[in-house]
């Protein structure tokens, strides 16, 4: 790798500003050049892929490593050297029930509900998402005035701070919050909204929505435009129906943005944590309590911490995921040789 | 943006971590109410007399008390010195201050009744000094018995009998509910033991659960089925969360809130001249009327790298008109017995404090023997932990009360199994 | 039956007039072709017929009845698109039954009218394709198909030869205008080629600039173009134009003259005088580039001449050749 020659850059206020970074390049010209020359082109690849990979390795391959050990251990300490070998213990625990369907049947029982609870959220969460999404993004398609505002306004949500949002509509859901005001002011019962079982799922399943959408909306207005404007023509020639025109054509040929959009919200779906631990703590009682938040209060939160045990919750669930990603990747591949052809 | 997280994220880390500059002091302290500015004074005067020792404060929430800094201290890290609640369970990670006080038996003398709290079982070192002694009770909103005439509970009434009456007064001023109470198996207990209940078994290890805290575990239930509680509190949140009943008694919400002497600056600054009130003592059970000891202390780590300059703030810290100043200023009880022994100056306009402080005072020679002994038990706070957890499953509906009182017994054998 | 008639159709877009007052009367079975260079409006215009764009000023009438207010699907009209639009996803049996089934058409009736279209286009082998696996070509004849199975009131097609290389674009001209024998269909093309208009259309519609410039047989453009830009758009190599002064009075007026009525001039003729600055040599023919007086000239000249660049060389034409335009461009005669 040599260094493109200074003279090119030099030229009024771009030479003053460039001069230092074409210092730097001269000096590190040698060296480069002589590391290439002992490791050729694909010795140098390797050299510069290094240091990411020795990053990805010391923090995402070996802490997965560590923590698969770590879910084969008991005891309350910290450290590794501290903690007792106990096998598959913590696993059996895991998955004693009578009845797998019934958390109350089982050792576990917040686990369980957890995963129940997950599941639902990840059920409802996933439809509701990718429609909406899908709403938005037909919509934004359209030739409004001020169409960039209106995406912007859709999008900002996702530029928040998962804290924030939950905060946020805490504040406008509580006993006493906003909506409960507008409610009584005018006239209507207020609802305790955070407190009610159902009203807490939907709060949740409603908040992350609003959080998230803006994302995957964007990424479904992209396939929209994709799609060639004079076929929508031919289909007006056509003399097709509107609700014809979206079945037959849009939604077919937005088809492959629409699985990639499913999936991202599926894998989001399963670890959901940040906003619905903000805005209801898991509650009222256990309702809203998810995989993530059971394994931070295991691994952490209570007394006493069991590492362990959140270990072998976390390894489970990320199993799950991988499968989930596998899927992904899968999709992915097919549309790269759809697209090839 | 990337860059900027990184660098508060390597500065963070290294502020937790122990002060390996020789003169540092680092100290985590968190507040209830004003003690973190009166503590930071102290400590600003500390360090014009002693000026090679530079102290710094770090006032965090007590969540990062509750939550981060066992973890730090499993990895051998940490503060210098940390305020803590738990003082049992993290008992092994306490500095003994012994050989770096200048007078240990001052401390023995004025501190000692409460060092078996601060000190794994057995031991005999000076870990450090409780910076109040706190005592659940409960606060009455004077203004509001007022309104609805009716008349406030005298000091041997029992918890039915307070409802009962709070009820009246939620009719009639139109309350949200009767009587709030912090979600906390801690806040709990002293009911629990009132009504005859003891968690620790005759080896020491936790005991089955008994009739005490059936009983007053289907009271609480009641409660919120009747209206008479907020099931808010409770219900709102998962597991071992912390949430306070403190916001509703100050909007004038409920007539009656069983928290702790320790909200009594907290209540006066936020309250105000809103309303009147009155700390109450606790209330009776079958078996005694009695409230939970506990309070805070101000103890120093044992990874710390200047145990010498540690013991220099201690000892300043720990000295009676340091003490005084602080516990005037701060509205708390003293643990300091000498200081608890003199007349003490609140430093306050608040006449509803001054009545309450005396109140929780006379308060602490009602409390019973078996709630004495939780907090130098280790097994107390994982039990509140799981009693917590279990009883607001049964609020929200999701347990009957019944399997709520197995699961118990089951979370609390789990427990201790892990940590054998 | 079907005439479509356009009177005072204009369309504005803001301030900027993209369609001034067109008049135009299309004849039942006739292939009329809009021509004209880019951005003169042919394309809007077909949009407008085919109801796709509203026009801001005027009527578009079909068969006597006012449809400029009726939706493109209810003109009975049928659009090959510029780039076929056929749709992706679907075979190309599908791409032909789709507007069909839209007309909630009896499947048998469905399958005879792809039959036939897929027979007289010669697609039978491909109805079970998708269009990603067809040639430009075959696209081509599919976008064909579509329309004709619609049995439309008159086709509208939108320069569907620009997409297909050189050699099949010949091969396809031919095939289109069999193709409107056979089916007697209306049909109003939109070229920028002068070529296919010349070869394709019973008439032609020159547009420059959102206007008509002429309307006629392909001959009768040639022959007699109405102005300078119809004289020079019509016809390549392009007519040489040279001004001269010919009107008593001295106004200004242009000569028109076509490379291929250029010959070398044999004694005792009126001739023009230019010098060859470039010779190419075509075989058949011979493109010979002069200058005459510092006038651009062109002459196609039959065979092989053995001409040299630099040479002077004397180019006879006869009179009745001559165009001639007055100073608005305007033919005179």
């Amino acid at each position: 790798m040599t260094v493109s020659s200074p003279r090119r850059v030099l030229s009024g206020t771009g030479a003053i500003l460039m001069a230092p970074v074409a210092l730097v390049a001269r000096l590190l010209d040698p060296p480069l050049s002589a590391l290439q020359r002992v490791g050729g082109t694909n010795g140098m690849a390797a050299f510069f892929l290094l240091p990411n990979m020795a990053v990805f390795g010391i923090f995402v391959l070996l802490p997965l490593v560590i923590n698969i050990i770590y879910s084969m251990t008991g005891g309350t300490a910290l450290f590794l050297a501290d903690r007792t070998f106990v096998g598959a213990a913590q696993y059996q625990r895991l998955f004693d029930c009578r009845s797998y369907v019934d958390p109350k049947s089982c050792t576990e029982d917040l686990f369980w509900t957890a995963v129940w609870n997950t599941a639902g959220f990840v059920v409802v969460q996933v439809v509701f998402m990718v429609v909406v999404a899908l709403v938005t993004a037909l919509v934004l398609n359209r030739d409004l005035r001020a169409r960039s505002f209106w995406r912007a306004v859709f999008f900002f949500p996702v530029l928040l701070s998962p804290v924030v949002v939950g905060l946020i509509w805490r504040w406008i859901l509580q006993r006493q919050g906003l909506l409960n005001f507008g409610l009584y002011e005018l006239g209507l019962t207020p609802v305790n909204w955070l407190v009610e079982r159902n009203w807490a799922f939907a709060a949740a399943v409603g908040v992350s929505i609003w959080a998230h959408v803006g994302f995957y909306a964007l990424i479904l207005l992209a396939g929209l435009q994709a799609i060639p404007k004079d076929l929508y023509e031919a289909a007006e020639m056509d003399g097709t129906r509107p609700a014809r025109v979206f079945w037959r054509i849009t939604l077919p040929l937005l088809a492959p943005n629409l699985l990639v959009v499913l999936v991202l919200v599926l894998i989001r779906a399963v670890q959901i944590f940040d906003e619905v631990y903000v805005l209801t703590g898991g509650g009222p009682g256990t309702a809203t309590l998810y995989l993530t938040q059971y394994i931070y209060e295991v691994g952490f939160a209570s007394f006493l911490r069991n590492p362990g045990l959140a270990s072998a919750a976390s390894i489970l669930m990320g199993a799950v995921l991988i499968v989930l990603t596998l899927f992904q990747l899968g999709i992915a591949r097919r549309n790269e040789m759809r697209g090839k052809r | 943006m990337k860059t900027k997280t990184l660098l508060v994220a390597l500065a963070v880390g290294l502020m937790s971590s122990t002060a390996a500059i020789a003169g540092d002091v680092r100290v985590m302290w968190y507040s209830d109410g004003v003690e973190g500015e009166v503590i930071k004074d102290l400590l600003d005067r500390f360090m014009k007399e002693n000026p090679g020792i530079n102290v710094i404060l770090d006032d965090v929430g007590y969540k990062v008390v509750q939550e981060q800094l066992p973890v730090e201290l499993e990895a051998g890290r940490g503060p210098d010195i940390a305020r803590v609640t738990n003082l049992k369970t993290l008992a092994d990670h306490w500095l003994d201050l012994t050989p770096h006080i200048a007078d240990p038996a001052y401390w023995q003398a004025n501190f000692g009744d409460q060092f078996d709290w601060m000190r794994p079982d057995g031991s005999k070192i000076i870990p450090g000094f409780m910076t109040q002694l706190t005592l659940t009770g409960g606060f009455a909103n004077k203004t509001l018995f007022e309104q609805a005439g009716v008349e406030i509970p005298g000091a041997d009434a029992t918890w039915d009998e307070w409802v009962e009456a709070a009820g009246k007064v939620q009719e009639s001023q139109q309350l949200n509910a009767a009587i709030a109470v912090d979600r906390s198996g801690h806040r709990i207990s002293a009911p629990i033991v009132s009504y005859g209940g003891n968690y620790i078994g005759p080896d020491r290890m936790p005991a089955p659960i008994d009739e005490g805290v059936k009983t007053f575990a289907r009271k609480l239930v009641e409660w919120t089925e009747t209206g008479r509680m907020n099931k808010e509190t409770w219900v709102s949140a998962a597991g071992t969360t912390y949430r306070a009943g403190i916001d509703d008694f100050i909007n004038a919400q409920v007539a009656y809130y069983y928290s702790g002497s320790w909200q009594t600056a907290a209540l006066s600054g936020k309250i105000g001249g809103a309303f009147d009130w009155v700390a109450t003592g606790s209330p009776c059970g079958t078996e005694a009327c009695s409230g939970l000891p506990g309070g805070a202390a101000l103890v120093g780590i044992k990874y710390t790298q200047n145990p010498e300059e540690v013991g220099k703030v201690m000892d300043y810290l720990a000295r009676e008109d340091v003490v005084r100043e602080f516990t005037e200023r701060t509205l708390f009880l003293p643990a300091h017995k000498g200081v608890a022994a003199g007349a003490l100056d609140f430093k306050t306009d608040d006449t509803n404090v001054k009545g309450a402080l005396d109140v929780f005072v006379k308060a602490t020679g009602q409390v019973h023997p078996n709630a004495n002994a939780l907090p130098a038990w280790k097994w107390a706070t994982p039990i509140y932990g799981v009693l917590v957890t279990r009883i607001s499953q049964v609020m929200a509906g999701e347990l009957s009360i019944d399997d709520a009182f197995a699961r118990i017994d089951e979370d609390i054998k789990a427990q201790v199994e892990a940590a054998k | 039956m079907s005439r479509i008639t356009l009177t005072d159709v204009s369309r504005a877009y803001g301030q900027v007039k993209v369609l001034h007052d067109i008049n135009l009367d299309i004849q039942d079975g006739e292939l009329i072709v809009f021509v004209g260079p880019s951005g003169c409006g042919k394309s809007t215009l077909l949009r407008l017929i085919a109801g796709l764009d509203r026009p801001t000023g005027g009527t578009i009438t079909i068969n006597g009845q006012d449809v400029t207010r009726v939706a493109a699907a209810d003109r009975g009209l049928a659009m090959v698109f510029q780039s076929y639009a056929l749709y992706p996803h679907m075979s190309v049996r599908q791409n032909l039954a789709f507007g069909l089934e839209n007309a909630r058409m009896p499947k048998p009736e469905i399958e005879q009218r792809i039959a036939e279209a897929a027979r007289m286009l010669e697609i039978e082998p491909y109805l079970d394709r998708r269009p990603g696996q067809l040639s430009g070509g075959q696209r081509q004849r599919v976008a064909i198909g579509r329309a004709i199975v619609r049995n439309p009131t008159a086709f509208l097609l939108d320069e569907p030869l620009s997409n297909l290389d050189a050699e099949l674009r010949i091969s396809t001209r031919a095939e289109l205008a069999a193709l409107h024998e056979r089916l007697s269909a209306t049909m109003i093309y939109v070229t920028h080629d002068q070529i296919e208009a010349m070869t394709l259309a019973d008439r032609i519609v020159v547009l420059r600039a959102g206007r008509i410039e002429q309307v006629g047989t392909p001959l009768d453009l040639y022959n007699k173009p109405a102005n300078l830009f119809v004289a020079g758009f019509i016809g390549a190599p392009r007519m040489n134009f040279l001004p001269v002064a010919v009107f008593p009075g001295g106004r200004g007026a242009t000569i028109g003259i076509r490379p291929q009525h250029l010959r070398r001039a044999t004694d005792g003729e009126p001739t023009l005088k230019a010098k060859v600055t470039l010779i190419e040599q075509l075989g058949s023919e011979t493109v010979v580039h002069g200058d005459a007086d510092g006038h651009r000239l062109l002459a196609v000249l039959p065979g092989q001449q053995g001409l040299k660049t630099g040479e002077e060389v004397a180019l006879a034409y006869g009179q009745e050749n001559l165009h001639v335009f007055d100073e608005n461009g305007l033919r005179t005669d």
